[in-house]
Protein backbone atom coordinates (compact mmCIF):
# COMPACT_ATOMS: atom_id res chain seq x y z
CA UNK A 1 0.00 0.00 0.00
CA UNK A 2 1.43 3.05 -0.93
CA UNK A 3 0.00 6.56 1.03
CA UNK A 4 -0.81 9.34 -0.42
CA UNK A 5 2.27 11.05 0.02
CA UNK A 6 4.23 11.43 -3.40
CA UNK A 7 4.34 14.55 -4.95
CA UNK A 8 4.61 18.03 -3.71
CA UNK A 9 2.15 20.17 -5.35
CA UNK A 10 1.52 22.98 -3.07
CA UNK A 11 3.63 26.62 -3.44
CA UNK A 12 3.75 28.46 -0.11
CA UNK A 13 3.70 31.80 0.38
CA UNK A 14 3.58 34.29 3.61
CA UNK A 15 2.42 37.99 4.74
CA UNK A 16 4.02 39.49 8.42
CA UNK A 17 1.42 40.97 10.66
CA UNK A 18 3.47 43.35 12.67
CA UNK A 19 2.81 45.93 15.73
CA UNK A 20 3.82 46.48 18.72
CA UNK A 21 3.12 44.35 21.50
CA UNK A 22 -0.75 43.36 22.58
CA UNK A 23 -1.87 45.57 19.28
CA UNK A 24 -4.10 42.68 18.38
CA UNK A 25 -1.92 40.69 15.56
CA UNK A 26 -2.74 37.17 16.86
CA UNK A 27 -6.58 38.47 16.91
CA UNK A 28 -5.95 39.55 13.48
CA UNK A 29 -4.16 36.38 12.63
CA UNK A 30 -7.33 33.77 14.15
CA UNK A 31 -9.67 35.47 12.62
CA UNK A 32 -9.00 34.56 8.90
CA UNK A 33 -6.80 31.25 9.14
CA UNK A 34 -7.95 28.12 8.48
CA UNK A 35 -6.24 26.29 12.20
CA UNK A 36 -6.30 28.24 15.61
CA UNK A 37 -3.20 30.08 15.36
CA UNK A 38 -0.18 28.23 16.59
CA UNK A 39 3.02 29.35 18.54
CA UNK A 40 6.49 27.99 17.63
CA UNK A 41 9.49 28.93 19.42
CA UNK A 42 12.74 29.37 17.41
CA UNK A 43 16.16 29.37 20.06
CA UNK A 44 18.56 32.53 18.93
CA UNK A 45 22.41 32.77 20.62
CA UNK A 46 23.36 35.88 21.78
CA UNK A 47 25.84 35.86 19.16
CA UNK A 48 23.53 35.69 16.79
CA UNK A 49 21.18 38.84 17.31
CA UNK A 50 20.93 41.13 14.41
CA UNK A 51 22.52 38.19 12.22
CA UNK A 52 20.02 36.60 9.43
CA UNK A 53 20.81 33.43 10.52
CA UNK A 54 18.61 31.57 13.28
CA UNK A 55 21.79 29.63 15.00
CA UNK A 56 25.20 31.27 15.02
CA UNK A 57 27.47 28.44 16.81
CA UNK A 58 29.78 30.54 18.90
CA UNK A 59 26.97 31.23 21.33
CA UNK A 60 27.25 30.52 25.26
CA UNK A 61 23.77 31.65 26.14
CA UNK A 62 20.65 30.95 24.02
CA UNK A 63 17.13 32.95 24.39
CA UNK A 64 13.69 31.42 23.07
CA UNK A 65 11.60 33.45 20.54
CA UNK A 66 8.08 32.43 19.72
CA UNK A 67 5.92 33.85 17.13
CA UNK A 68 2.31 32.80 16.49
CA UNK A 69 1.11 31.93 12.98
CA UNK A 70 -2.29 30.73 10.77
CA UNK A 71 -2.43 29.27 7.36
CA UNK A 72 -5.01 29.77 4.62
CA UNK A 73 -5.42 27.46 1.91
CA UNK A 74 -5.62 29.07 -1.35
CA UNK A 75 -6.99 28.31 -4.72
CA UNK A 76 -4.51 27.38 -7.17
CA UNK A 77 -2.47 25.78 -4.92
CA UNK A 78 -1.58 27.94 -2.68
CA UNK A 79 -0.98 28.29 1.17
CA UNK A 80 -0.64 31.79 3.04
CA UNK A 81 0.46 31.16 6.24
CA UNK A 82 0.67 34.71 8.64
CA UNK A 83 3.33 35.45 10.66
CA UNK A 84 2.79 37.80 13.67
CA UNK A 85 5.89 38.94 14.67
CA UNK A 86 7.50 38.72 18.70
CA UNK A 87 6.08 41.71 19.91
CA UNK A 88 8.81 42.49 22.39
CA UNK A 89 11.52 45.10 20.80
CA UNK A 90 14.18 42.95 22.21
CA UNK A 91 12.96 40.32 19.47
CA UNK A 92 13.27 42.33 16.39
CA UNK A 93 16.27 40.54 15.30
CA UNK A 94 13.84 37.64 14.56
CA UNK A 95 11.75 40.18 12.26
CA UNK A 96 14.44 39.66 9.44
CA UNK A 97 13.61 36.13 9.31
CA UNK A 98 10.30 36.48 9.04
CA UNK A 99 10.36 39.58 6.64
CA UNK A 100 12.80 37.21 4.16
CA UNK A 101 10.47 36.29 0.54
CA UNK A 102 7.51 37.87 2.66
CA UNK A 103 4.36 39.19 0.11
CA UNK A 104 4.24 42.12 2.36
CA UNK A 105 3.50 43.52 6.19
CA UNK A 106 0.24 44.62 8.14
CA UNK A 107 1.32 47.06 10.28
CA UNK A 108 -1.29 46.94 12.99
CA UNK A 109 -1.79 49.96 14.60
CA UNK A 110 -3.58 50.28 18.47
CA UNK A 111 -4.06 54.58 18.02
CA UNK A 112 -3.94 54.56 22.26
CA UNK A 113 -0.34 53.20 21.22
CA UNK A 114 1.17 54.73 17.89
CA UNK A 115 5.08 55.10 19.36
CA UNK A 116 4.57 51.18 19.75
CA UNK A 117 4.36 50.43 16.00
CA UNK A 118 7.19 52.57 15.14
CA UNK A 119 9.80 50.46 15.11
CA UNK A 120 8.03 48.31 12.58
CA UNK A 121 7.36 51.09 9.97
CA UNK A 122 10.79 51.92 10.39
CA UNK A 123 12.02 48.22 9.78
CA UNK A 124 9.68 47.51 6.43
CA UNK A 125 10.41 51.39 4.98
CA UNK A 126 14.23 50.49 5.11
CA UNK A 127 13.67 46.74 4.25
CA UNK A 128 11.68 48.22 1.29
CA UNK A 129 9.10 45.63 1.94
CA UNK A 130 5.46 46.44 0.91
CA UNK A 131 3.69 47.30 3.43
CA UNK A 132 0.47 48.63 4.47
CA UNK A 133 -0.88 50.58 8.10
CA UNK A 134 -4.27 48.64 9.35
CA UNK A 135 -5.56 51.03 12.58
CA UNK A 136 -7.16 48.55 14.46
CA UNK A 137 -11.08 49.80 15.79
CA UNK A 138 -10.83 47.14 18.52
CA UNK A 139 -12.22 49.16 21.10
CA UNK A 140 -14.92 50.62 18.59
CA UNK A 141 -13.30 53.98 18.34
CA UNK A 142 -12.16 56.27 15.46
CA UNK A 143 -10.51 58.98 17.27
CA UNK A 144 -8.22 59.78 14.73
CA UNK A 145 -8.40 60.39 11.45
CA UNK A 146 -6.57 58.00 8.53
CA UNK A 147 -4.74 61.39 7.93
CA UNK A 148 -3.78 62.25 11.48
CA UNK A 149 -2.34 58.71 12.05
CA UNK A 150 -0.53 59.14 8.81
CA UNK A 151 1.07 62.72 9.96
CA UNK A 152 1.97 60.79 13.52
CA UNK A 153 3.43 58.06 12.29
CA UNK A 154 5.32 59.94 9.63
CA UNK A 155 4.56 57.24 6.79
CA UNK A 156 4.95 58.46 2.73
CA UNK A 157 2.02 58.94 0.64
CA UNK A 158 2.15 55.82 -1.00
CA UNK A 159 1.55 53.63 2.26
CA UNK A 160 -1.97 52.56 2.05
CA UNK A 161 -3.70 53.12 5.45
CA UNK A 162 -6.83 51.29 6.31
CA UNK A 163 -9.16 50.73 9.28
CA UNK A 164 -10.26 47.56 10.75
CA UNK A 165 -11.30 45.33 13.36
CA UNK A 166 -8.87 42.34 13.69
CA UNK A 167 -11.74 40.01 15.06
CA UNK A 168 -13.84 40.57 12.23
CA UNK A 169 -13.07 37.95 8.96
CA UNK A 170 -14.19 40.10 6.56
CA UNK A 171 -12.24 43.30 7.57
CA UNK A 172 -9.04 41.26 8.03
CA UNK A 173 -10.13 39.57 4.47
CA UNK A 174 -9.69 43.13 3.01
CA UNK A 175 -7.06 44.41 4.62
CA UNK A 176 -4.92 41.30 2.98
CA UNK A 177 -6.62 42.32 -0.46
CA UNK A 178 -5.21 45.89 -0.50
CA UNK A 179 -2.15 44.58 0.65
CA UNK A 180 -1.45 42.14 -2.22
CA UNK A 181 -3.17 44.74 -4.71
CA UNK A 182 -0.41 47.46 -3.40
CA UNK A 183 2.46 45.06 -3.82
CA UNK A 184 1.67 43.71 -6.77
CA UNK A 185 1.60 47.51 -8.07
CA UNK A 186 4.66 47.82 -6.69
CA UNK A 187 5.96 44.31 -8.10
CA UNK A 188 4.34 45.95 -11.68
CA UNK A 189 6.20 49.39 -11.21
CA UNK A 190 9.65 47.74 -10.80
CA UNK A 191 8.79 45.67 -14.12
CA UNK A 192 7.98 48.41 -16.42
CA UNK A 193 10.66 50.70 -15.02
CA UNK A 194 13.33 51.93 -17.11
CA UNK B 1 34.53 26.03 15.55
CA UNK B 2 32.33 24.52 18.57
CA UNK B 3 29.03 23.60 16.45
CA UNK B 4 28.01 22.25 19.50
CA UNK B 5 25.37 23.59 21.73
CA UNK B 6 23.60 23.10 25.05
CA UNK B 7 19.66 22.98 25.07
CA UNK B 8 20.17 25.72 27.69
CA UNK B 9 18.10 27.25 30.45
CA UNK B 10 14.76 27.85 28.07
CA UNK B 11 14.56 24.52 27.50
CA UNK B 12 14.02 23.03 31.12
CA UNK B 13 10.92 21.13 31.07
CA UNK B 14 11.24 19.32 28.22
CA UNK B 15 11.69 15.66 28.37
CA UNK B 16 13.73 15.48 25.55
CA UNK B 17 16.54 18.42 25.44
CA UNK B 18 16.21 19.72 21.42
CA UNK B 19 20.03 18.83 20.19
CA UNK B 20 20.11 14.90 22.23
CA UNK B 21 17.42 14.81 18.71
CA UNK B 22 19.95 16.25 16.40
CA UNK B 23 23.11 15.41 17.67
CA UNK B 24 24.28 18.08 19.08
CA UNK B 25 24.35 19.88 15.70
CA UNK B 26 22.72 23.49 15.72
CA UNK B 27 21.59 24.26 12.46
CA UNK B 28 24.82 26.17 11.78
CA UNK B 29 25.85 23.62 9.01
CA UNK B 30 22.75 23.20 7.05
CA UNK B 31 21.30 25.12 4.56
CA UNK B 32 18.58 27.75 5.24
CA UNK B 33 14.93 26.50 4.69
CA UNK B 34 12.18 28.93 4.86
CA UNK B 35 10.02 29.03 7.82
CA UNK B 36 7.20 28.32 5.22
CA UNK B 37 8.97 25.97 3.28
CA UNK B 38 6.51 22.66 2.98
CA UNK B 39 7.86 19.29 3.60
CA UNK B 40 6.58 16.66 1.75
CA UNK B 41 7.30 12.90 2.69
CA UNK B 42 8.05 10.85 -0.01
CA UNK B 43 6.58 6.97 -0.73
CA UNK B 44 10.42 6.16 0.42
CA UNK B 45 10.08 8.05 3.07
CA UNK B 46 7.10 6.46 4.38
CA UNK B 47 8.00 3.41 3.73
CA UNK B 48 11.12 3.42 5.78
CA UNK B 49 9.71 5.75 8.11
CA UNK B 50 10.58 2.79 11.14
CA UNK B 51 14.29 2.89 9.88
CA UNK B 52 14.52 6.71 11.27
CA UNK B 53 14.67 8.09 14.98
CA UNK B 54 10.92 9.07 16.94
CA UNK B 55 11.30 12.83 16.00
CA UNK B 56 12.22 12.07 12.00
CA UNK B 57 9.79 9.23 12.04
CA UNK B 58 6.92 11.75 13.34
CA UNK B 59 8.05 14.03 10.67
CA UNK B 60 7.74 12.05 7.91
CA UNK B 61 3.88 11.16 9.35
CA UNK B 62 3.22 14.53 9.21
CA UNK B 63 4.51 15.76 5.91
CA UNK B 64 2.47 12.99 4.70
CA UNK B 65 0.12 15.70 4.21
CA UNK B 66 1.98 18.90 2.59
CA UNK B 67 3.56 20.77 6.18
CA UNK B 68 4.99 24.05 6.43
CA UNK B 69 8.91 23.90 8.71
CA UNK B 70 6.65 26.33 10.86
CA UNK B 71 3.86 24.35 11.43
CA UNK B 72 6.36 21.04 12.21
CA UNK B 73 7.90 22.86 14.86
CA UNK B 74 4.79 23.74 16.92
CA UNK B 75 3.13 20.51 16.26
CA UNK B 76 5.97 18.77 17.33
CA UNK B 77 6.87 21.23 20.05
CA UNK B 78 10.82 21.32 19.09
CA UNK B 79 12.16 24.84 18.04
CA UNK B 80 11.85 25.64 14.46
CA UNK B 81 16.16 24.66 14.37
CA UNK B 82 15.95 21.37 15.00
CA UNK B 83 12.98 20.89 12.48
CA UNK B 84 15.78 22.35 9.95
CA UNK B 85 18.55 20.09 10.69
CA UNK B 86 16.41 17.00 10.85
CA UNK B 87 14.37 17.93 7.85
CA UNK B 88 17.19 19.06 5.66
CA UNK B 89 18.89 15.35 6.68
CA UNK B 90 15.94 13.63 5.52
CA UNK B 91 15.39 15.44 2.24
CA UNK B 92 18.72 14.66 2.11
CA UNK B 93 18.15 10.58 2.20
CA UNK B 94 15.27 11.09 -0.14
CA UNK B 95 12.70 10.49 2.47
CA UNK B 96 11.01 14.15 2.18
CA UNK B 97 11.08 16.84 -0.43
CA UNK B 98 10.73 20.40 0.58
CA UNK B 99 8.98 23.46 -1.46
CA UNK B 100 10.68 26.61 -0.83
CA UNK B 101 8.28 29.75 -1.24
CA UNK B 102 8.89 30.67 -4.76
CA UNK B 103 9.64 34.24 -3.58
CA UNK B 104 12.82 33.13 -1.80
CA UNK B 105 13.66 31.50 -4.81
CA UNK B 106 12.87 33.65 -8.61
CA UNK B 107 14.46 30.45 -10.69
CA UNK B 108 11.43 28.51 -9.60
CA UNK B 109 9.07 30.12 -10.66
CA UNK B 110 9.15 28.23 -14.06
CA UNK B 111 7.80 30.75 -16.26
CA UNK B 112 5.14 32.40 -14.53
CA UNK B 113 6.69 35.58 -12.99
CA UNK B 114 6.65 36.99 -9.19
CA UNK B 115 3.84 39.30 -10.73
CA UNK B 116 1.57 36.60 -11.74
CA UNK B 117 2.22 35.00 -8.45
CA UNK B 118 0.70 38.02 -6.83
CA UNK B 119 -1.94 37.90 -9.32
CA UNK B 120 -2.89 34.66 -8.12
CA UNK B 121 -2.26 35.12 -4.52
CA UNK B 122 -4.59 38.08 -4.60
CA UNK B 123 -7.39 36.17 -6.60
CA UNK B 124 -7.38 33.33 -3.85
CA UNK B 125 -7.84 35.59 -0.84
CA UNK B 126 -10.70 37.31 -2.57
CA UNK B 127 -12.79 34.69 -3.48
CA UNK B 128 -12.52 32.78 0.09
Amino acid sequence: MESRASRPRLTPVKIVVAGGFGVGKTTFVGAISEIEPLRSEAIMTQASVGVDELFANTGKTTTTVAMDFGRISLKNNLVLYLFGTPGQDRFHFMWNELAKGAIGAVVLVDTRRLDSCFAAVDFFEKRETPFLVAVNTFHGERQHSVAEVREALAVSPGVPMVYCDARRRLDVQAVLVQLVEHALARALEEVTAP
Amino acid sequence: MDDRISAGPNSEGRLIRPYTMTGGRTGADQPYIALEALVCATPTGVRNKHQFRWEAARIIDLSRKETAIVEIAARLDVPIGVVRVVVADLAHRGAVQISEPPSDVPASLEGYTYTTLLQKVLDGIKSL
